[in-house]
Parts: structure tokens; C-alpha cells; sequence
């Protein structure tokens, strides 16, 4: 079967915007969703971990950051999902006719997103709200939560490989119309999976070295604690993230992964990414590593925020590689809708600002009142 | 027909509608529950009512738990059930609106923002800054209504965007307005009645106030609803109204909406007057009256538009009506890239029942196709098929050449062959003539009802003439297809025809059964 022939056509509509802008704004939309969920994810995990371990009395600080991290975890997963609709608008109008391919093919399994995502949700909020209690159902509710987690993301990681080789998807829709599929047979599907969930175990650890960086003027021993502990996981967690990404790679068609290695730009995106991360890891450890952790730690932080650019910026390019050939024979044409994305851009800058002022209104007010 | 067909088993449509219903009964509540809020506040802080205030900062938690989990991820929700069971149209949808989808993305974190600040916030923000935040979710919440309105409203009316493709024009189209006010009217409704559930159990003069507070929203909603909608029905496209007085479901779908209100301004009245019958018992009743008159409200909404999902742009069963001619000259299965099996194949077609039909019908349950076929020959079938947009139901054009209509045709008849009915007597006669006249005329025709008459026709003529009319169907209109049967049986629908269209009787009054009991 060809696969060319099985690819749906281009939609008759043009394109309502540049190409360019589009993809900008995939890439910064998904960028921050998948920042968010690894706070929500990784930021669950952690405070399962110390949850259970704050049930001794020898692990005050555990059970402290349980507590104050439950607390957290709805509004990160709220923007988790607020954050990847829009990556999923623009993820639609760009690859539409490769993802709802894919989509219809697991059907069964990827409508299962909706419940579990839901099902996650409450299980947060019971977690919030019951956190002081270091009950063991608060514990088995977490982990039931984070269990619905690491089944979408699993959802996800099939149809995102799923939605690059139409090749699987004849067989596919032949064996299981009802849409009981997965794609399990792409040689890449575990690793990119596994990539995914350390790297959030991981960059939740680096995003706790900033909080615990705050912390170090009010109550130095906590804060620095936090500041050595997410700086030990990080890095313990990039290590592994290196040997799961050296899999993910060698999983990947040859030609696709030879990109990183040939073509100048992937290649660059490839290194710069390796350096940032031994950057990010050595940073984070020298300053945690001292009496009083140093600032080599922000540094650590944003070589880690760089390094998850840029991992992105691979993601789309290892996409565009695997879709070339239908992306070449497409005929898009693009109509921009110029008044519209004016609009849009001044909306979104406004939305910003205001998300930032109410934000600004209770720090500012909660500052007065402690 | 250029994705693969969701084989759920049953129309997917009734997915998109669960999801669709639940999602759009918690998100009108977000918006009419956001004024709730700051208003019930602000009135609080007026009136130096501490009960009220205890109560409204209740009821923000629950506001919050509802609409940020269950409101927000069912939204979502509609996006994914669409994109499995239209994704052509939800493709068309994205390329014209994905700006304003966008735009409605920021309205949407910014009110995810203020809606969790809101709920955090009652004793840290002074009075005046708390109110802001409700104010400020209020409006980023109606915003998001007011866009979402805008792509829900095209897919009905799209009015000159047919011909100029223009954003804007699509956008605000003949039915915007109408829509929006009774939205609005809606989102006021729902706040009343939301309002009843987080009073708390205990019987006091403020809850008693609290009672006639809410149902007061509940009125307003119930009072500006009818206005709403006539508004909405009068520009509703001149192909659907016919469909409130010749659908029987829709009739139904009407009726209960219309009963659901009076149900819900009777027990706002009630709560008003008697306050403390405004239990658990009453509250439940309320809720399941207020999803009903949300989901025939919707309901009524989506048959108006069938057979379309775009108006005069793209078929319920995702097929672009720019596509037919294509489809009807080359063959579904020249253009249709997920064919199972080869089109020369004794299951070509099945397939192209699960292509062009399954999207609005089952084999047996909602819509049931082998309920529709009941005595078709593959000869009518495959007749029916080149005139499907002129039954009675809300159909599209059938996209396919003669070869899929023998092949869809051979398939559909195989569900439901005719029955044997032994020889015609004079007994028999009539209901042998019944049967083949639901079967080769009730799709399209009454005798003596509303749609499309043959009384008119026929009055006068005996079944002879009637009989020799009956080959020449197709000569005479091209909207008629050809017409075969048995001859025992083309005889007994003569005399019937005759007998019925020369029977006397009263006007509007009769009591014919459109076919399938005019469930479409």
C-alpha cells in the first residue's frame, strides 16, 4: 500500500495566517504546556514521594513540601490543560490531516484522554485538600491520579508517533475499525514515552531549586534543603534522560536520526542541546553543592528552561522530517486573515497583562497581610 | 471522505452530543454563575449581609470545582469527539476560525486565572480587589460565549460567508445575535438554578432570602428565554422551519423544552413564595428540568441544521457538497482513501454504508437503518439513493456513481427484505397496499397529510388509472424515481392510493404516520 495514498488531502481552505507565525506559536504554546505539566506531573510525583516519606517524624521538611506542593497541583494542572488546547489548535491547523488520522485510528483509546484527565483532576484537588491530614487515602488518591497522568501521556505518545507513519495506518484501520488500536509497534513509542516522564521528574526538580532559592531568606535550612534535594534528583534524572535519549534517537529511522548528525541546523539544535544539558546539571550541583547555594543555581534553571527549547525545537524537527514527503506534495495556500490575527495578538498580549495584574493585585496583597 | 470512519457501533454524533450537553450546561453555569458570583457579593457587602457573604464564598468553591474541572476538560472534550467523528469539517472549522478559537483561548486562561484567584482570595484581597477579579472573570467568561457563539452560529446560518469566505462574515451571521441573548438568557437561568444547591441544609431566615435570591435569576433567565428564541426560530433558514412541524422527534424535543421551562419558572415562583420547599427533592428536579431544556434546546439546534454540519458547505456525514458531483461521475471509491475492501468486493457495499450512512445511523438502535428498509428491493434502494436529499428526513446527496448505488443498495436491502405476504384478497388488499405505499411512496409522500399530499393528485382517479400512472413516475419528474414491484403488490397500492386519496375527510385532521414513525 502506498502511504501517499492514504494521507488525506490538503483542506480546501487556505491557511488563515503565515506558516511561520503558526508554527512560532505551536512551538511557544507547547513549549509552556509542556513546562506546566511537568510541574503537574513531575510536581505530583514529588509530593507523593515526600508525602509518604513526611509519614515519619524523621522527614519534617518532606512532610512541609507534601503540603505545600498538593496545594499547587490543580492550579498547574488547570494550566497544563489550558495551555495545551492552544498547542492543540495550532497542532490541528498545521498537521490536521496526519492527527485526526491517528486520532480516529486509537479512537477508542485517545477518547479516554477526557475522563481520565478529569478523574486526574479531582484526585488533585482531593490531594489539596486533604494533604494536613497525612492520611494513606490521600496518598492512594494521588496515585491513582498520577497513574490517569501517565496513561494520557502514554495516549499521547502514541498518537504523536502514530500521526507520522501513515504507512501503519490501512493495517491499522483493517485490524480494529472500532479504533481499539495503539502504537505499539513503533520502535520509538517507549522511549520518547519514558523521555517524557523523567523529564518532567526532572525539570519539576529544577523548578524546586528556584522555589527553594526564595526561600533561603526566610528559612534558610528549608530552602536550602529544597535547593540540594531538587538539584541531586535533576541531576540523577538528566542522567538518566541522557540514556533514554540516546535510545530515543537510535529508535528513530535512520534517516531521521542522521538529521541531527547531517543537516546544520538540526545538528547545531543537537549540540547546543547536549551542552546545555551537562551545563545545566554541572551548574546546578556546584551551586547547590556550596554552604550557601549560589546563584550558579538561576544559571543551572535556565540552561534547563534552554535545554527544554530546544528539545521542543527537535521534536518539531524530527516531525517535519518524518512528514517531508507529504509536506512537499501538499499544495497550501495561505490567505491570511490579517485583521483577525491583529486582533488575536493584541488579545493575547492583553490577556497577559491582565493575567499578570490580578496575579500582581494578590501577591501584593498577601505580602501586606504576612 | 478522506479519513478513516470511527466504528463505534452507533452514530458518533450521539458521542459528540453526551459530551456536547454536559459540557454546555456547566459552561453556561460558568457564565451566568461568574455574574452570580460578583454580584451576590457585592450585594452582600451593600446590604452588610454576613449570612450571604458566607454563603457566596461557599458557593465559589463549588463554582471553582465545577467549572475548572468538569466545564473546562468536556470543553476540551467537544474538541477531541469532533475531530474523530466530523474531521473534515472540524478541518474546515479550524482553517476559518482558528484565530478566533485562539482568541477565545486567551478569554479562556484568563478567566481559568481569575476563577482560582477568586476562590483563593476572600481573605487576603480587600473588597474592592476581590470584586475586580469577579468582574474580571465574568467578562473573559461572556467573552468566550460571545466567540464561541460566533463558529456555532455559522455552522447554521453562515449567510454571505457562502459566497466570500470572509471571517467576518461568517462570524456575525444571521442567527449571531438571536443566539448570544438567548445564551445569555440561559447562562441567567443556570445561575439561579445552580445558585439553590449550595444553600445548606439548615432552615434560617438567610437562606430563605438566599432562596428568593436565586430564584430571581432563575426567573430573569426563565422571562428573557421565550423572547430568545422566537428571535432565534425566526431566522432560522427557510429548509429547517418546515422540519418543527413534520419531524416528530423535534416536535417532541419542543414540546419538552417548552415543559421544562414552565416546570422551572412554576418552581422558581413556588421558592420564591415558599421558600423553605426548596429541598434536596425540589433542587433535584430543578437540575434535571434545567439539563433538559439545555439538552432540547441543543438538540432542537443541531436537527435545525441537518442535513448539514456547515450549511450549504459540508454534510452531516463530512462530505463536502462541492465533492459530489466528483463522487456521483468517478465513485466513492476513487476518492474515499480508507476502503477497506475492493470496490468490486461483495462487502463494497457494507463499506459504503459505514462511509456515507453510519455517521447519523445504526444498523439497529439510534436511527436504525434496518428500521428505514423495512421491504426494500436492491432495485428501490439503489432508485431511493439518487434521490435521498428528496425524502422526507433531513438526507444529504448520495455521494457515489450507479455502481455504488447498486452496491450500497444490494447491501441495504439485504437488512430487511420484503416480507411474503401470501396472495392479495380482498381482505389483504388494503394492508398489502399500505405497506407497499409506506415503502415505495411514504418516503417522500403523505396521502392526506402535510407533506407534499397526493390527494391532490390522485382524488378522482380509481385504482386503474392510478395503476397505469404508476411506470410513468419517472418520465413525468426527475425528483421520482422509477418504479417497480410486484405486480399482486403494484395492484394493492393502487386500490390504496385510490381509496385513501378518495376517502372524505376533515382538514388537518389526519392521522397518517409519516414512515418510521417520522424519527429522523
Amino acid at each position: 500500500m502506498n502511504p501517499m495514498g492514504v494521507v488525506p488531502t490538503t483542506d480546501p481552505m487556505p491557511l488563515p495566517g503565515p506558516v511561520w507565525l503558526m508554527t512560532a506559536l505551536l512551538l511557544l504554546t507547547f513549549t509552556l504546556h509542556v513546562l506546566a505539566m511537568n510541574a503537574a506531573f513531575g510536581g505530583g510525583v514529588w509530593t507523593l514521594w515526600n508525602y509518604l516519606r513526611g509519614r515519619s517524624d524523621q522527614h519534617p521538611y518532606s512532610r512541609r513540601l507534601a503540603r505545600e506542593l498538593a496545594k499547587a497541583l490543580p492550579i498547574l494542572l488547570a494550566y497544563t490543560i489550558s495551555l495545551g488546547v492552544a498547542a492543540l489548535l495550532f497542532v490541528q491547523v498545521l498537521y490536521g490531516r496526519f492527527l485526526y488520522t491517528s486520532s480516529i485510528l486509537i479512537g477508542a483509546a485517545w477518547i479516554l484522554v477526557i475522563p481520565l484527565v478529569i478523574c486526574a483532576y479531582y484526585g488533585y484537588y482531593y490531594a489539596s485538600y486533604t494533604a494536613e491530614s497525612g492520611r494513606r487515602r490521600t496518598a492512594v488518591v494521588l496515585g491513582l491520579s498520577l497513574l490517569c497522568l501517565a496513561t494520557i501521556a502514554f495516549l499521547f505518545s502514541n498518537n504523536m508517533t502514530l500521526m507520522l507513519r501513515p504507512d501503519r495506518w490501512m493495517a491499522m484501520y483493517r485490524a480494529h475499525p472500532n479504533g481499539w488500536n495503539l502504537n505499539t509497534g513503533e520502535p520509538s513509542l517507549l522511549p520518547r514515552y519514558l523521555h517524557m516522564m523523567v523529564g518532567a521528574v526532572a525539570v519539576f526538580a529544577a523548578m524546586l531549586t528556584q522555589v527553594g532559592m526564595r526561600r533561603l531568606k526566610q528559612e534558610f535550612e528549608y530552602g536550602r534543603w529544597m535547593v540540594r534535594r531538587g538539584a541531586t534528583v535533576f541531576a540523577a534524572a538528566a542522567g538518566v534522560q541522557f540514556l533514554l535519549g540516546m535510545w530515543l534517537l537510535l529508535a528513530q529511522e535512520r534517516k531521521a536520526a542522521m538529521m541531527f548528525i547531517t543537516d546544520p541546523v538540526a545538528g547545531s539544535v543537537f549540540g547546543v542541546a547536549l551542552l546545555a544539558v551537562v551545563a545545566s546539571v554541572l551548574l546546578m550541583l556546584i551551586g547547590a553543592i556550596a554552604e550557601r547555594p549560589t546563584r550558579l543555581v538561576h544559571a543551572g534553571f535556565g540552561m534547563t528552561m534552554l535545554t527544554v527549547g530546544l528539545m521542543v525545537t527537535m521534536r518539531h524537527l524530527l516531525r517535519q522530517a518524518y512528514l517531508k514527503p507529504y509536506l512537499d506534495s501538499a499544495n497550501v495556500t495561505v490567505a491570511p486573515q490579517t485583521s483577525v490575527i491583529l486582533l488575536f495578538l493584541a488579545l493575547f498580549v492583553g490577556g497577559l497583562a491582565t493575567v499578570a495584574y490580578m496575579f500582581w493585585m494578590v501577591r501584593k496583597q498577601s505580602a501586606v497581610s504576612t | 471522505m478522506n479519513y478513516p470512519i470511527w466504528q463505534l457501533g452507533y452514530p458518533g454524533g450521539m458521542l459528540i452530543a453526551l459530551v456536547a450537553i454536559l459540557h454546555v450546561f456547566v459552561s453556561h453555569f460558568a457564565i451566568g454563575g461568574g455574574a452570580y458570583l460578583v454580584v451576590t457579593e457585592a450585594r452582600a457587602y451593600r446590604t452588610n449581609d454576613a449570612g450571604m457573604l458566607d454563603y457566596v464564598k461557599r458557593h465559589s468553591q463549588f463554582f471553582a470545582l465545577l467549572t475548572l474541572v468538569f466545564g473546562a476538560v468536556t470543553g476540551v472534550g467537544i474538541w477531541f469527539t469532533i475531530g474523530l467523528v466530523a474531521p473534515e469539517a472540524t478541518s474546515s472549522l479550524i482553517h476559518t476560525y482558528v484565530w478566533a478559537w485562539a482568541s477565545e483561548w486567551v478569554f479562556f486562561y484568563v478567566e481559568i486565572t481569575a476563577a482560582i484567584l477568586y476562590a483563593k482570595s476572600w481573605e487576603t484581597l480587600d473588597r474592592r480587589q476581590h470584586l475586580r477579579l469577579g468582574w474580571i472573570y465574568f467578562v473573559a467568561a461572556w467573552m468566550s460565549l460571545f466567540i464561541i457563539n460566533g463558529i456555532i452560529t455559522y455552522q447554521l446560518t453562515p449567510g454571505r460567508w457562502l459566497q466570500t469566505h470572509g471571517f467576518w462574515d461568517g462570524f456575525f451571521n444571521p442567527s449571531f445575535w438571536p443566539s448570544l441573548f438567548t445564551r445569555s438568557a440561559m447562562c441567567l437561568l443556570l445561575a439561579g438554578v445552580f445558585g439553590y444547591l449550595t444553600l445548606g441544609g439548615e432552615a434560617s431566615a438567610t437562606r430563605d432570602r438566599l432562596v428568593r435570591w436565586a430564584s430571581g435569576w432563575t426567573l430573569a433567565g426563565a422571562i428573557a428565554l421565550p423572547a430568545g428564541l422566537s428571535w432565534y426560530f425566526a431566522v432560522l433558514p427557510g429548509f429547517s422551519k418546515p422540519y418543527f412541524s413534520g419531524i416528530v422527534v423535534l416536535q417532541h424535543a419542543a414540546r419538552g423544552g417548552l415543559t421544562f421551562a414552565a416546570v422551572l419558572v412554576a418552581i422558581a415562583l413556588l421558592a420564591a413564595w415558599k421558600p423553605r420547599v426548596m429541598r434536596v427533592p425540589l433542587m433535584t428536579v430543578t437540575m434535571l428540568c434545567a439539563l433538559g431544556l439545555m439538552g432540547s434546546n441543543e438538540y432542537m439546534r443541531e436537527m435545525a441544521r441537518k442535513p448539514w454540519v456547515i450549511q450549504g458547505y459540508i454534510y452531516a456525514n463530512d462530505v463536502r457538497a462541492d465533492a459530489i458531483p466528483g463522487l456521483q461521475q468517478d465513485g466513492a471509491a476513487a476518492h474515499a482513501r480508507f476502503v477497506a475492501v475492493d470496490a468490486k468486493s461483495d462487502n463494497y457495499g457494507r463499506e459504503l454504508w459505514v462511509l456515507e450512512c453510519s455517521a447519523c445511523h445504526s444498523l439497529d438502535g439510534y436511527r436504525s437503518m434496518r428500521f428505514r428498509v423495512k421491504g426494500w428491493d436492491a432495485e428501490f434502494a439503489k432508485e431511493m439513493l439518487a434521490h435521498l436529499d428528496k425524502t422526507r428526513g433531513p438526507m444529504p446527496q448520495f455521494g457515489g456513481n450507479e455502481a455504488d448505488r447498486v452496491a450500497l443498495g444490494r447491501y441495504l436491502a439485504s437488512l430487511n427484505p420484503p416480507e411474503e405476504h401470501g396472495a392479495v384478497t380482498d381482505s389483504n388488499r388494503m394492508r398489502v397496499g399500505e405497506r407497499a405505499f409506506q415503502v415505495h411512496c411514504g418516503n417522500c409522500h403523505t396521502i392526506n397529510g402535510s407533506f407534499r399530499p397526493l390527494r391532490g393528485a390522485f382524488q378522482g382517479s380509481d385504482a386503474e388509472q392510478v395503476e397505469n400512472l404508476l411506470p410513468m413516475l419517472d418520465s413525468m419528474s426527475p425528483n421520482m424515481p422509477h418504479f417497480a414491484a410486484p405486480e399482486e403488490d403494484t395492484k394493492a397500492l393502487s386500490s390504496y392510493i385510490a381509496e385513501e386519496a378518495n376517502r372524505p375527510i376533515k382538514a388537518e385532521t389526519t392521522t397518517e404516520k409519516p414512515v418510521g414513525g417520522g424519527v429522523r
